[in-house]
């Protein structure tokens, strides 16, 4: 196992660690939600955490799963392709996550104008002014900027881009096949 | 070159929500309308902000907790109070379990994964084909995507924006006629090839396997009727289901430890993840499905075919079974929607309940169809029989569940009629 490999398996570890700690806050929220709605205390808020928890959850996991090889895809061609194309074809696909990830980097990007940002001083005002664009002043019920929220988008992003870059370094290795784990 | 694209990609094994993904990019960047990149991550986000969503991660802690509780084995010594006597009983319990467990687990590979290893080699050795067994197994996980809950009914109802409660009702009638046809294959079975004969229990038996399997049977009836009478929606259903599963599996059949609460909830996460990310993915792929116009074009088409909405859904039946055989029901229901949708009720009134039904069932026939079965394929791994030889058992099955698919076509009350 390379050393990326290895620090890849890390880090999926934590998102999927993490990923369940959201799956746990979604089942505590909602059950939150009957109870107090139960006794006419709604919480205003409860509903959009929970859904953000979800989201969270979900591309966490998503970006763990490529390196656990979970995936729902047509494997028709893999089944009847030997073991060498087999091979390439399954580099292939890593590949084209590989190339998601670099795109959803530069997106994540776009959208939130870091650079615009900083040459703005970070004054809100004057950004939105420069560049039409309001992401840092979406709210939310819980208090908090949308931003800050939507900042798993970044996290999911450069988690898929370690994962695909560290499958794809085992095509350089053409001794060691990947191992599932789990 | 979108649509090559896709298809080079999706017969790439690359994963279903990555060719959604990517064939977006290509698209908007074909189209130059890049300025779609500056919310792009935004817009996979914004798929997911819908409320009955939240029902399919606690749906499945539901059926993973019941997994790890033991409801399977209760369940299925109710089923042998009912059907354990008659001849060919082992297969009679075999598809009565499944309806059951169908109530209680929303998703078909999970319940033919429980449900092989439970049965097939019971079956196997009162001298039953291990084929029919793993066949018979395999067919009865058919039931937990119709009869409620149902995690392609939430999918669809999300995509289809329409009550998930009234979903779940739609697909009653439709899970028992399911249900009865395959009963009514067993019988057929039956008849030309003796099954062996089984005992009924004794009635002391009898009242103690009911009582031990009627906690569990709160699970079913706490969702069912706390979305019937309007006391919850069915995402908090899914999450009063979940803390009843909880305490069954903890303090009544004490199969569940403390200790296995954290691996339950990281395979919800994990496998909740999988559906719910290729949704997100879904939103993006939308765009290439809204500014291609691609609803309004096949319309054109079909309409100059066909003005009968029961001709329509012999088409759509046609081609989603081959679109089934090669793609899963989940990302094929996630694809096919918003796409067809808007014809069947646009331009043949047909009811979205009424179509999510038919669809629904279409797509899941796949799961026990080669060349992509999955279905077929696990319960080849849990029972140890070839898949070859578990089709050759299963094709009665899978006519079966056409019929009942053509009746459903025809006679849309058979799903509006609980609504």
């Amino acid at each position: 196992m390379s050393s990326l490999h290895k620090a890849s398996s890390v880090w999926a570890r934590i998102e999927i660690v993490s990923a369940t700690g959201f799956a746990g806050a979604i089942t505590a929220l909602i059950l939150l939600n009957v109870v107090t709605r139960a006794f006419d205390r709604s919480i205003y808020w409860v509903d959009e955490a929970a859904i953000y928890a979800m989201a969270w959850m979900t591309f966490l996991a998503a970006s763990s799963s490529v390196h656990y090889g979970h995936s729902v895809a047509v494997s028709l061609l893999l089944d009847f392709a030997s073991g060498r194309m087999a091979r390439v074809i399954t580099r292939c696909a890593d590949a084209c996550v590989f190339i998601f990830a670099v795109a959803m980097v530069i997106f994540c990007w776009r959208w939130y104008r870091p650079d615009a940002l900083i040459a703005a001083g970070f004054d809100l005002e004057a950004f939105q002014g420069q560049t039409f664009n309001f992401i840092y002043a979406e709210p939310t019920t819980l208090g908090i900027q949308k931003a800050w929220i939507w900042l798993v988008m970044w996290a999911f992003s450069f988690g898929v881009l370690f994962h695909s870059a560290a499958n794809l370094s085992l095509a350089f290795r053409p001794d060691s096949a990947k191992e599932p784990e789990q | 070159m979108t649509p090559l694209v896709f298809c080079l990609l999706l017969f790439g094994t690359v994963p279903i929500a990555v060719v959604l993904a990517l064939s977006a990019i290509v698209y908007i960047a074909e189209s130059g309308n890049i300025i779609l990149f500056d919310s792009f991550a935004q817009q996979m986000f914004s798929g997911l902000e819908n409320y009955g969503l939240l029902a399919i991660p606690l749906f499945m802690l539901t059926g993973e907790l019941m997994n790890e509780g033991g409801i399977t084995e209760k369940l299925i010594r109710a089923a042998r109070v009912f059907v354990g006597g008659f001849r060919g009983g082992l297969a009679w319990i075999n598809i009565v379990a499944n309806m059951f467990m169908a109530a209680i687990i929303g998703s078909a590979v999970s319940q033919i994964a429980i449900m092989s290893r439970a049965m097939v080699p019971a079956m196997a050795e009162e001298g039953y084909d291990p084929g029919f067994a793993a066949a018979t197994t395999a067919a009865g996980g058919l039931l937990a995507p119709v009869i409620p809950p149902s995690m392609l009914f939430i999918i669809y109802g999300v995509l289809a924006q329409i009550p998930i409660g009234s979903m779940f009702l739609a697909g009653i009638i439709p899970g028992i006629l399911l249900f009865l046809g395959f009963a009514a294959v067993i019988t057929v079975l039956g008849l030309i090839s003796p099954f062996p004969r089984n005992e009924w229990m004794s009635a002391r038996e009898s009242v103690r396997a009911l009582v031990e399997s009627l906690p569990a049977a709160l699970i079913p009836a706490s969702i069912i009727s706390a979305i019937l009478f309007g006391v919850a929606t069915p995402t908090e259903s899914a999450a009063i289901a979940s803390v009843i599963a909880f305490f069954l599996g903890m303090f009544v059949y004490r199969h569940l430890k403390l200790s296995d609460i954290g691996r339950v909830f990281l395979r919800t996460a994990q496998n909740s993840a999988l559906v719910i990310f290729m949704i997100a993915t879904a939103n993006v792929f939308g765009w290439v499905i809204i500014y291609e116009a691609i609803p309004q074009k096949l319309a054109t088409l079909i309409t100059s075919i066909t003005a009968d909405p029961f001709v329509f859904l012999l088409i759509v039946n046609g081609v989603l079974l081959f679109v089934g055989m090669l793609i899963d029901g989940i990302a094929a229901i996630i694809l096919v929607t918003p796409i067809l949708l808007p014809i069947a009720m646009g331009s043949y009134g047909i009811s979205p309940f009424q179509f999510g039904v038919v669809i629904s069932i279409n797509l899941i026939l796949g799961l026990l169809t080669p060349p992509v079965g999955v279905g077929l394929y696990i319960a080849s791994a849990m029972s140890d029989v070839k898949p070859v030889q578990i089709f050759k058992a299963l094709w009665p099955f899978l006519l079966a569940s056409l019929i009942v698919l053509l009746i459903l076509s025809r006679f849309p009350v058979l799903s509006t009629g609980l609504i």
